[in-house]
């Protein structure tokens, strides 16, 4: 098991809960997270004079949408002031000219990440509202212009599942970026009442598996995932070809549930100030910002220590698992999807199983050894 | 750097300490992490002005087993790096 960091290393923080738009698939609206009312100002800059004093390195400021708050720049005032270094999620609608020019100013900026799921308004409209595609563009763009690293992030999902090989092109060969991220939508928040007409299908998770691989080898590898359909086929790909190679059962951090380290160094805050184990867990409660100590909650609180023991359960303990292969070194999948799917985190999450997958999608195993594209 | 040359942190990065005496120094103006052992972050929680290269030398001789004969040279190297990465300074005599 991960040895646990003395404080969490970074923090990720739900800044507010308001947001001007709602996008269909967004994770956090109708989730755990959609809290009632922002803290304000003045208890955030005292918990980030708190996390100073703690050593954390980073935070990630989401929500909701950041630039909605009119004292963002004070709350990164705030977070430069205390030796930290930030990044910000954002739909980019409202990021302008001043502000792309006061964060470049900060110096310390690791990214602001901007959503961006078609290469034209159409497709990148379809779930995120009109208007918004012009702007997000835009946002790419003043960024850039005043030196701020810009990272993209491409939602796929039903309805751009076909438009990823234009959405590459116009953002590496376009807009010029040096790589892009994509995730897919996924059965959390406002998701789960639309998942009929936004979610991936499994016909749809085979065409963006074998389009991201073919445009990531196409474009030298500037197509990441840390979730999602091209994460995924990396990941099979690895336990088919290690279940090939007939590796041994109990080859750690495989055959447990162990895909998920974040609790060993981070940590997340819901806009109400209530500390939660990660951001896709929000309905597990730690504590309270500027009431509970970040230390005594990271170091004491039985939740916490419960998640990180999740890495040791075993697959083969689970109804769902019995007789899989690929146990040795399947890691479970997200516990945070694992919550919303299952109800428990402490459960395999039906989504990211491989043998599932394979049967409803009628593939062979061998469609992921090496060589082999991902094809129907 | 003569090892007489009295040694600070740079007050603006941060120095984490970690289990088991370990420590992490990051430096938030470049985003660069530098790990440092046992010995490494023995040094630099002494890096407050007072301390040359040779003083921590002679600190580390005796508090830890079994140090080197050319410890004043590894400590040297170890604090060229420090200051090279913007993590500590040397003071002027």
């Amino acid at each position: 098991m991960p040895r646990v960091m003395r404080t969490p290393r970074a923090i990720e923080i739900d800044i507010t809960n308001r947001c001007n738009l709602r996008c269909e698939y967004c994770y956090h609206f109708s989730s755990e997270g959609d809290v009632a009312a922002d803290l304000p100002t003045d208890e955030w800059l005292a918990f980030f004079d708190e996390l100073g004093r703690s050593s954390v390195m980073e935070v990630t400021l989401g929500g909701g949408e950041p630039f909605v708050r009119a004292d963002l720049p004070e709350l990164i005032e705030g977070i430069v002031r205390n030796r930290m270094r930030y990044s910000v999620l954002s739909n980019g609608t409202l990021i302008t000219e001043d502000m792309a020019a006061f964060l470049a100013g900060t110096r310390r900026c690791n990214h602001v990440q901007v959503s961006i799921d078609g290469a034209t308004p159409d497709v990148h409209e379809s779930c995120r509202g009109a208007g918004t595609f012009r702007k997000a563009v835009h946002a790419i763009e003043v960024l850039q212009a005043h030196g701020v690293p810009v990272a993209v992030r491409v939602t796929v999902h039903h309805r751009n599942v076909r438009d990823l090989p234009n959405i590459a092109r116009f953002l590496l060969d376009g807009l010029g970026l040096p790589s892009f991220s994509t995730n897919a939508a996924s059965y959390l928040g406002l998701c789960r009442d639309h998942a009929d007409g936004v979610a991936l299908t499994v016909e749809d998770r085979v065409l963006a598996m074998t389009t991201l691989e073919s445009l990531n080898e196409r474009y030298g590898g500037r197509i990441q995932a840390a979730a999602g359909p091209l994460a995924e086929a990396r990941m099979w790909r690895e336990m088919v070809r290690k279940t090939a190679e007939g590796g041994a059962a109990g080859d750690c951090p495989g055959g447990c549930l162990s895909s998920c380290g974040g609790v060993f160094s981070k940590l997340a805050v819901r806009a109400d100030g209530v500390y939660v184990p990660c951001t896709l867990l929000p309905g597990i409660a730690l504590g309270r910002i500027t009431v509970d100590g970040l230390e005594d909650v990271w170091n004491n609180h039985p939740e916490l220590e419960r998640l990180r023991t999740r890495q040791t359960l075993p697959l083969a303990g689970f109804d769902e698992c019995g007789g899989c292969d690929y146990i040795p070194h399947c890691r479970g999948g997200c516990p945070g999807l694992s919550y919303t799917l299952t109800g428990s985190p402490y459960r395999p999450s039906p989504d990211a199983c491989l043998r599932r997958f394979l049967a409803e999608s009628g593939l062979g195993a061998d469609t992921f050894l090496p060589g082999n594209g991902v094809t129907p | 750097m003569p090892s007489a040359c009295r040694v600070v942190a740079n007050p603006s990065t941060v120095f984490r300490e970690e289990l088991d005496d370990w420590a992490l120094l990051f430096n938030p103006d470049t985003g660069a992490v530098y790990g440092l052992n046992p010995v490494g972050a023995f040094i630099r929680k002494r890096m407050d002005g007072s301390r040359s290269v040779r003083d921590f030398a002679d600190l580390v001789a005796e508090h830890f087993e079994d140090v080197p004969d050319e410890v004043e040279l590894e400590v040297s190297a170890f604090v060229e790096e420090l200051v090279g990465m913007g993590f500590a300074e040397y003071l002027e005599s």
